[in-house]
């Protein structure tokens, strides 16, 4: 498929992705602070900032709010800033607009289920939030959004076109799920002595809620919910979906067939790249991780999961013309 | 019994439908009993609702840019089709096969000996001063000797209701998606009619423009590629590059997915550069290649011309085929015919004056208020002073233009456009419409039978184009003239639209 279509629908799958999670990163603050409220006061910026600063853009979130992060402002910041090009509505907009490019590869139902949810998404703000309540406006986002990778799912064929999607998909889930163990983190940094206390199994069983893995680590991971086997689950557990290693191992299942036919040192390294991610995340020993610093561990992995995207690129998208790289007639155009 | 055509108004034009008040053509016979068996004009807006409806659902529009957002808007659609007898079309096809190759023959000259320049029949500075003369390709072969492939002529009919050639567009000219799409439409609001009057089909146009691109390819290439070239999503035609694109079966590229290495053009995908070896490209010459054109394109790709004189891929249509359809050239056209062929034009042209000779200069210049004046270069409608409908300011604002620039400028009288019946809110009443056939020039050259049928909504308007308040009709070429009137079939049901 041509490099620059296959860009934008990674692009709007990670895009999408994003938009779902920073939801979900919204929807765990929330119920923390909720729980946090007998020993804080809720509009305590230190109970915001944290969200602001894990999804990597606390230096535009001041720029335009200040210095005090409120939950109104975060929550604005968040989902429906458009100057914010991480937000929900900023997302969920350039998904849109990529769509919009490919529209005649796409189905009809496809492009209906985004462009439908974009138009009704597109003029939301902090009121209409405060109005449906918190947690039920947050679901409504998350459905439409499962809604749309449902249908795309059962709509796409499984060409080339498939596989950037779904590399791109579990590519920012892998990312966006350290970033959700990373606000946690950053709540429970002062409280270090807290670890272990009633009120800390609370918070865990919220983060893992947040990600849908509340129930799904009770069955699998029988016993004691507490930080270490709470990190554990979300990082390296093979089955849950949303873990990063289940993520980057799909992430690299996508990848191989995409790359299946293609010689070239960039196409091998970005294999190797993302091989050697998930062989780190198997052999990783969580009681060190901690030990060594749980949010320096995430930030390494976000590091290597942009280094990917950026080897992706030199791959795919922008790879330098070479006679190398010309295919000969009669190779297969998929 | 009041029908639906009891108040309509003649005027003083020709009319399409109508001899006179009552009395239809031949040919428009069958149409004229079928819309009075209808009781009221509700019937005909119901099922005007119906086609507006399924142009909707099929995503047929283009995008007006009035803010940042873009609106898609549909290209208005008036159900009342426009009828071309057998014999009448017989005509302008061999007219207009006579002015395609006529005009070949005239680029096929401009771009090697210059025998016309020679011989003065059209003068050389004329030529020179043309922006769309590429002298840098004098000289280059063309594949197949073709020098231009497609051409959009538009027709009009005068008072007398004989055809006149009002333009040519040989660049890149638009619309054909539409024609295709309003047939499909037709045939699911009034499918009876369309089979009575046994309407030529015009479907086959897309495998005909494919066959036309792959005749094209560079001969040693056993399977050629093509791909066709479009500006973006944000091209207000883009609907038709992306219909006609999954039409053909080929891939829509834009200028940067397109790269020329070693002089050879390749298609970036994602397993490596695939070649290319004809393009359809919807972009003008000036965008195509900003290491010879417009140094500040985004739009085109570095070394295509060079890939393209060097015969490594072929255009269509080719570089510099817009020196003939300068709206000054247009005035030679008749003595290109002349020449190359030695036969009179099939086709008139519309009597033209050029502001570049002394005499007819001194002649529109006093005469510019009951002229049309029009900047030689520009289309869609822009840049032009309609001299019976402006003011005197604006009459004096073109005469300034005129002297200031000569060779910019023609004029031609007013003419009346012929009319067609047309729902125009409430009641059926003649608007002005065109006729743009879409003419290749393949291994032969093939005349999409039809075309599109341009009509200015508002009630007066002379314009027809889309960007000026303009819609279209469906076009009915008849295979022959011998059945028209006789039997009336069953009322019809159009298809029932889900919504």
């Amino acid at each position: 498929m041509l490099s620059r279509v296959a860009h934008l629908v990674y692009w709007m799958a990670r895009y999408l992705e994003r938009a779902e999670n920073t939801a979900r990163i919204v929807d765990v603050n929330d119920q923390l602070v909720v729980d946090m409220q007998s020993r804080r006061d809720a509009d305590d910026p230190n109970a915001w900032e944290p969200l602001v600063f894990v999804s990597g853009s606390d230096e535009k979130f001041h720029e335009l709010y200040g210095e005090v992060a409120s939950e109104r402002s975060v929550v604005d910041f968040m989902l429906f800033d458009k100057r914010n090009p991480s937000s929900v509505v900023s997302c969920v907009s350039l998904a849109r607009e990529n769509a919009r490019c490919i529209r005649d590869q796409l189905s009809s139902e496809v492009w209906e289920t985004l462009n439908t949810f974009y138009l009704r998404l597109k003029d939301d703000d902090y009121s209409r939030f405060a109005q449906v309540g918190s947690s039920e406006y947050l679901a409504g986002i998350k459905s439409q959004l499962q809604l749309f990778f449902g249908v795309a799912e059962s709509m796409i064929p499984r060409n080339d076109g498939w596989w950037f999607f779904s590399f791109g998909r579990h590519l920012e889930r892998a990312d966006n799920t350290s970033r959700i163990i990373d606000v946690k983190y950053y709540m429970i940094l002062p409280d270090l002595q807290a670890v272990g206390s009633a009120l800390d199994v609370v918070q865990w069983a919220s983060v893992l809620r947040s990600c849908s893995a509340y129930e799904a680590f009770r069955r699998s991971r029988k016993g004691e919910l507490n930080l270490h086997r709470a990190v554990d689950y979300l990082v390296r557990d093979k089955f849950f979906p949303r873990s990063m290693l289940y993520s980057i191992a799909r992430a690299e299942e996508d990848l191989v067939r995409i790359g299946s036919g293609t010689q070239s040192s960039a196409v091998e390294k970005v294999n190797n790249m993302v091989t050697a991610l998930h062989g780190q995340l198997v052999g990783t020993d969580i009681h060190a991780a901690i030990a060594n610093g749980l949010h320096e561990f995430l930030d390494h992995i976000q590091e290597r999961i942009k280094a990917i995207d950026e080897a992706l690129f030199l791959a795919f998208i922008a790879y330098p013309v070479s006679p190398a790289r010309v295919i000969e007639q009669g190779q297969s155009q998929s | 019994m009041p029908d639906l055509f009891s108040s309509y108004e003649h005027g003083r034009f020709y009319d399409e439908m109508f001899v006179s008040a009552n009395q239809p053509r031949p040919h428009y016979q069958r149409l004229y009993e079928r819309f009075r068996q209808m009781e009221n004009i509700g019937e005909l807006m119901h099922r005007q609702k119906i086609a507006d409806q399924t142009f909707i659902n099929r995503g047929v529009t283009f995008t007006v840019y009035s803010d940042d957002q873009g609106t898609e808007k549909i290209f208005p659609f008036d159900l009342m089709p426009r009828i071309i007898p057998a014999h009448e079309w017989t005509i302008l096809e061999r007219g207009l096969t006579q002015r395609m190759q006529a005009l070949n023959m005239f680029l096929a000259d401009l771009y090697s000996e210059q025998r016309i320049l020679k011989e003065g029949i059209v003068p050389r500075e004329m030529i020179d001063s043309c922006k769309h003369f590429r002298k840098e390709l004098i000289g280059s072969h063309m594949p197949k000797g073709l020098y231009v492939h497609i051409n959009g002529t538009d027709l009009i009919r005068d008072g007398n209701g004989d055809y006149r050639v009002l333009e040519d567009n040989l660049r890149t000219p638009s619309g054909v998606s539409y024609v295709l799409e309003n047939r499909q439409v037709m045939k699911r609001v009034f499918p009876n009619l369309i089979r009575d009057y046994r309407v030529r089909p015009v479907e086959t146009y897309a495998a005909d423009l494919l066959e036309l691109l792959m005749h094209l390819a560079p001969e040693h290439v056993p399977e050629p590629t093509v791909v066709l070239l479009t500006p973006g999503v944000f091209n207000s035609a883009y609907f038709e590059h992306s219909f006609l694109a999954r039409q053909m079966g080929i891939e829509i590229v834009q200028g940067d997915d397109l790269v020329v290495e070693n002089h050879k053009v390749y298609m970036r995908r994602t397993n490596g550069l695939a070649p290319v070896h004809v393009i359809y490209r919807r972009i003008d010459d000036d965008y195509l290649d900003p290491t010879v054109f417009r140094k500040d394109s985004m739009l085109g790709v570095p070394g295509l011309f060079e890939a393209s004189r060097r015969g490594n891929v072929a255009l269509c249509n080719p570089i510099g085929t817009g020196v003939a359809d300068d709206k000054a050239v247009y005035y030679y056209v008749p003595a290109i015919i002349k020449f190359y062929l030695g036969e009179d034009p099939i086709l008139t042209n519309i009597d033209t004056y050029l502001t570049s000779d002394a005499t007819e200069r001194k002649f529109i210049l006093d005469n510019l208020p009951k002229l049309v004046v029009k900047s030689v270069n520009e289309a869609g409608g822009y840049g032009m002073l309609v001299g019976p409908h402006s003011t005197q300011a604006q009459i004096e604002e073109f005469r300034a233009k005129i002297i200031a620039n000569p060779r910019n400028f023609i004029a031609q009288p007013t003419i009346d456009l012929s009319r067609s019946p047309t729902l125009g809110g409430e009641i059926i009443d003649g608007r002005h419409i065109d006729l743009r056939p879409y003419i290749l020039n393949g291994k032969k050259i093939k005349i999409m039978p039809g075309g599109l049928t341009r009509v200015a909504l508002r009630k007066g308007s002379l314009v027809v184009n889309s960007s000026q308040g303009g819609g279209s009709k469906d076009t009915w070429v008849l295979s022959d003239d011998s059945s028209p009137s006789a039997s009336l079939s069953a009322p019809e049901t159009p298809e029932k639209i889900i919504v």
